[in-house]
């Protein structure tokens, strides 16, 4: 068979993606149709740049989970196939067998497997991490800001101290330290997963309570419930078997992590949530001044509940727009992890690690590194544009 | 320049602005007219929303990118403004036409010097040099009356007070002698004295450089002191223009004559002569009504009529260019007597409810920001020796200006802070050192709060519905979701809201309603006293009587307490049983409503009195001025807090007034008085306000 031209090569890619058009195709019909009953993410329709945005961040949001469930890949993202290392987009597979896909539509990598299921499902790593990691750092830092802001004084002083220490710290040093066989042994990592994955459950159960304080016939099952099923996901996440953290049994606990993502999660968790701290910090200041934080306070309010339902709601503004700017950090900084080899096992389809793997022999052969950083690339741009779109619409009005 | 141009300095014609948004175009101004002649000044008055802003960006042509002129014609000096190219309008602004904010810290530029903004305005202008406009800055410090001019020019904007910011602000406007000044809401944002002044200065200036003015206004007594005729604005249209004397004696529309009987002036009282509010709501831009704009509010509509076409501007016979834009202005009987209102039975005070003695509250305040511990610590007293009992039933107004120490009054009678000596009885029982979060349930429904700012005193993420229930479950009202719904609906009823309100955000309501919800959240507790931080003064005048009169209504439904802290005297007058003055964390007087407006006055009394603008015709008001501003409460004057301002300080021998604070003294009657003056000079006052015979 011959080799794909450009066009061809274009027109199947096409074809693969087509469940993800159909899907984009759906939301924007139905957003645009809806758009002036939808609040903010209506409004974000008004703008032409941060449609763009939210186009890309989508694509690559569906392109993951259909990916996920095998719709849109050609190959296997593991499998080699022999005769395909390092051949360039568009080379037929040599003797494809019966049910195969007979090409390589963007070539082969140095191992001979398929550069484009393998971005595809590297979208998946990215789709599935990438939002947790920063929904995490967001709790952190909510948690920590609301109080610093609120209170002020010496509290404000110690966590403010604490956070300029943190964002002191160089960043890859500190990947590195953590996946340091020696310190891993320590438990360290893990040590710092069970700090910082407490603060989601923190968060909610004051939530919770701080709302139904006064109706404690509501409060009380409801807590136990939610802080229950927290409880138990929280010591799933963070007991591992064989490191120094055993902390449930086995028939118990729900799921293992591999070791390298809960590495991954807890230095974007700790890269972060310093930075959603002084943003939360500085609105607290700002909004705990108005009239209704008073009028809270003069109706015998407890703080939690005034920093919980009365502030943060109302700096929800520029937390979205951070949210998504942060998301867009948070892949970069999953590819430069990868990139360095690190967390990630080094089979993970994820860009960062492809992108080093091709990295290598870009002299040669520039296919197998360009098509993820191309992807990692237009997913963070399509975020920062998002972040864009929704600033400047949440302006307006 | 066209020096010897004698036609209007200004002359708008039939001008209409819209702003376009994404949804539609917006009317902002219609059809409106207007000329100012040379030396003349005319007031702009309407409530917000009405368009008079909107008409000084029109004449600036700065209507940003949304705003766009959509017919008429802005002539100034013959010249018309919308075909100008930018080039000529740079050459206008600030050289010819000149604007005064309502802000002036926004308007002053913080990072330069005072002389330098000044100096630059010749410097651009007419290419004057340094010294020039050095000598020239010098000259219009001195004009506007600020000490020490040369410090002045070398300072900061931050380091001035809001009063001689303000100040700045008018010399910079005046450093290149425009033929016109456009002051949009010039002293809103100062206190009622420093106001007074720097009215007075406005004035005196226009006299001495023949500048015609354009003063815009929500308030009618100010542009009854300075202008010499008036606009009365509705709904993006003039409604009726004149001069003043014709439009405030002989009004020819019935939203003037609404307006002016919805403003508490002399003689109006809350139990003989209520206020009258006007009805429904200011329609927005877009919902318009045909016809009349002021049809569904008014009296004297006629269906059919009214609402049939645009109505134009008519010429009223016998005055001055009196013109009015109402279609039955010449059937409309203007002399007949308001119908009275419900009139209603005074309250009785009953039993003493709240009882201050000797509060003190005093804040330690670092000197060194940075090592403050082992600094001096400087001590702000905020309150000094307040004592009083306010009873059942009975509204007591605390009057004072920006720092006299009312809110940290209110923050202390709260809980928010606890008090540094002294006790506050509420039923017998000391709260003044029990924190809110020590205080029972009881206690803190008891005593509850409204907010001034309207626009703030509301979570905006929460439904109006849900933050009254809230309060309920703070205070343990209702023992299951449905009755405390219901008790919220009803609590809805008492402040007059639709009960669909419930669902509604706040943003979807006006300001009075947002006001009136912030009302019924506070009675949500059946509170017992009610500490109303001026709850109308960010309201427009139509809507300020309907919530001063809801709150009278609750007030003798429920015998609540309420302590209403003002600094407009007029509504002062019109609604309180006592009235305490204050003035830098003292109490300076304290008496009936009656002993407080009539002699003998505290001198600062007399003061904030003649300060006062009220939009009466018939008004004589003794003219007082108090020189410079509120002395800060980190470094307050020796001896009586009040001596670096009163007139009266050279009449008390041996300086006594710098050295001591005066006593209390007892003038009978329980009206009380902080003042040296001796017995037979407090009874030489003459009243401040007089109302001329009929």
């Amino acid at each position: 068979m011959e080799p794909l031209n450009w066009f061809e090569i274009i027109t199947r890619v096409f074809i693969q993606f087509i469940p993800v058009w159909v899907a984009l195709v759906v939301v924007f019909t139905l957003s645009m149709v809806y758009k002036r009953r939808l609040g903010l993410y209506g409004k974000l329709f008004d703008s032409t740049i941060g449609m763009i945005g939210f186009a890309l961040v989508m694509f690559w949001v569906f392109t993951g989970i259909f990916g996920a469930m095998d719709l849109i890949i050609t190959h296997d993202p593991l499998s080699q196939v022999s005769g395909m290392k390092n051949k360039a987009p568009g080379t037929p597979l040599a003797g494809a067998e019966e049910g195969y896909y007979p090409y390589y539509l963007f070539g082969g990598d140095n191992l001979a497997r398929d550069v484009f299921s393998r971005m595809v499902k590297g979208a998946w790593v990215v789709v599935q991490i990438a939002p947790m990691a920063t929904v995490f750092a967001f709790m952190v830092g909510i948690t920590l800001g609301l109080p610093a802001g609120y209170y002020g004084g010496k509290l404000d002083t110690f966590l403010s101290f604490l956070a300029n220490l943190i964002l002191a710290f160089p960043v890859i040093l500190l990947f590195y330290l953590l996946v340091t066989p020696e310190i891993v042994d320590t438990g360290i990592p893990n040590y710092m997963a069970m700090v910082l994955f407490i603060f989601p459950i923190i968060f909610v159960g004051v939530l919770l309570n701080s709302r139904y304080r006064t109706q404690p016939k509501v409060r009380t099952p409801m807590l136990i419930v939610v802080l229950g099923i927290m409880g138990w996901l929280y010591l799933s996440l963070i007991s591992q078997p064989g490191t120094a953290l055993k902390l449930l049994p086995d028939a118990v606990d729900l799921f293992n992590l591999q070791g390298g993502i809960l590495v991954v999660f807890v230095s974007v968790v700790f890269v972060n949530s310093p930075t959603v701290f002084r943003i939360v910090r500085g609105l607290t200041m700002d909004i705990k001044t108005r009239d209704y934080v008073a009028a809270a306070q003069t109706r015998g309010e407890r703080p939690w509940y005034i920093m919980l339902w009365e502030i943060l709601p109302n700096a929800r503004g520029p937390l979205i727009v951070d949210f998504c700017l942060r998301i867009g950090y948070t892949t970069i900084l999953l590819g430069t992890l990868g990139f360095f080899g690190l967390g990630l096992p080094p089979e993970s389809p994820d860009w960062g690690t492809t992108i080093n793997d091709g990295r290598r022999l870009l002299q040669v052969y520039l296919h197998p590194a360009i098509v993820p950083a191309v992807a990692l690339l237009s997913m963070v741009l399509g975020l920062n544009l998002l972040a864009d779109g929704l600033r400047e619409e949440s302006l307006r009005d | 320049m066209t020096d010897d141009y004698d036609g209007p300095i200004l002359e708008i014609e039939s001008l209409s602005i819209s702003f376009f948004t994404r949804l539609r175009e917006i009317p902002a101004v219609m059809d409106f007219s207007v000329k100012v002649m040379p030396g003349e000044a005319v007031g702009l008055v309407g409530e917000s929303g009405c368009g008079k802003s909107t008409v000084a960006l029109g004449v600036m042509q700065d209507l940003g990118k949304n705003g766009r002129v959509v017919g008429g014609s802005i002539k100034f000096k013959g010249r018309d403004l919308n075909t100008m190219s930018q080039e000529e309008l740079r050459q206008i602004r600030g050289s010819e036409i000149a604007m005064i904010y309502q802000e002036p810290m926004a308007s002053l530029n913080p990072a330069m010097k005072i002389g330098r903004q000044l100096m630059e305005v010749p410097m651009i202008h007419r290419g004057s040099s340094e010294k020039e406009a050095y000598d020239r800055a010098l000259q219009v410090v001195t004009d506007v009356k600020l000490p020490d001019p040369k410090r002045i020019l070398d300072a900061y904007p931050h380091q001035l007070s809001g009063g001689q910011q303000q100040r700045i602000v008018i010399a910079m406007a005046l450093m290149a002698e425009p033929s016109l000044l456009i002051l949009d809401e010039p002293t809103t944002a100062l206190d009622v004295t420093v106001e007074a002044a720097v009215v007075e200065l406005v004035k005196e200036l226009g006299k001495k450089y023949g500048t015609s003015m354009l003063f815009i206004s929500h308030n009618l007594g100010l542009v009854l002191e300075t202008c010499d005729r008036l606009c009365v604005m509705y709904s993006g249209e003039a409604v009726e223009t004149g001069s003043i004397k014709d439009v405030f004696d002989e009004m020819q529309h019935p939203y003037t004559q609404a307006l002016f009987r919805s403003i508490p002036l002399p003689g109006a009282d809350k139990n003989a002569r209520p206020l009258r509010a006007i009805p429904g709501n200011f329609p927005l831009p877009h919902e318009r009504p045909p016809g009349c704009n002021f049809g569904p509010r008014c009296d004297y509509f006629e269906a059919g009529r009214c609402d049939a076409t645009d109505i134009r501007m008519a010429e009223v016979p016998g005055n001055d260019r009196h013109r009015t834009r109402c279609l039955r202005f010449q059937e409309i009987d203007w002399q007949a007597p308001m119908e009275a209102g419900d009139t209603t039975l005074k309250s009785e005070p009953g039993r003493v409810v709240l009882k201050m003695d000797n509060l003190k509250k005093y804040y330690e305040v670092a000197a060194n920001a940075l090592f403050g511990k082992r600094g001096d610590t400087k001590v702000v007293k905020a309150n000094e020796t307040l004592s009083f009992e306010a009873r059942e039933s009975e509204t007591l107004a605390i009057v004072g200006e920006s720092g006299c120490g009312k809110s940290t009054f209110a923050k202390v009678l709260m809980g928010l802070e606890t008090a540094t000596d002294g006790q506050i009885l509420l039923d017998n029982r000391n709260i003044e050192s029990t924190p809110i979060e020590a205080r029972d349930t009881q206690t803190i429904a008891d005593v509850q709060m409204v907010f001034q700012n309207p626009f703030d005193t509301l979570n905006p993420s929460m439904t109006v519905g849900r933050q009254i229930i809230r309060a309920l479950e703070v205070f343990g009202i209702g023992t299951n979701d449905a009755e405390r719904r219901e008790r919220m609906l009803q609590l809805l009823d008492l402040v007059k809201l639709p009960r669909a309100f419930a669902d509604r955000m706040p943003r979807q309501l006006s300001g009075g309603q947002k006001q009136r919800v912030g009302i019924a959240r506070a009675f949500a507790g059946n509170a017992r006293i009610v500490v109303a931080d001026e709850p109308v003064s960010a309201l427009d005048v139509s809507v300020q009587a309907a919530v001063t009169d809801l709150l009278m209504e609750i007030q003798r439904e429920q015998k609540t307490t309420l302590l209403f802290i003002s600094h407009d005297l007029s509504i002062v007058r019109y609604l309180s049983d006592r009235v305490m003055v204050m003035y830098l964390g003292h109490v300076v007087e304290l008496g009936t409503t009656d002993q407080v407006f009539a002699p003998p006055y505290h001198p600062y009394t007399e003061a904030l009195l003649s300060a006062v603008p009220i939009a009466d015709t018939r008004v004589t008001k003794k003219h007082i001025v108090l020189e410079g501003d509120i002395p800060s409460a980190m470094n307050p004057p020796s001896g009586c807090p009040f001596q670096t301002r009163c007139r009266w300080k050279s009449q008390v021998p041996g300086g006594l007034c710098e050295k001591d604070v005066p006593p209390v003294r007892q003038l009978g009657d329980g009206h009380q008085v902080k003042c040296h003056l001796s017995d037979e000079q407090l009874a030489s006052m003459e009243p401040v306000i007089q109302i001329a015979a009929e």
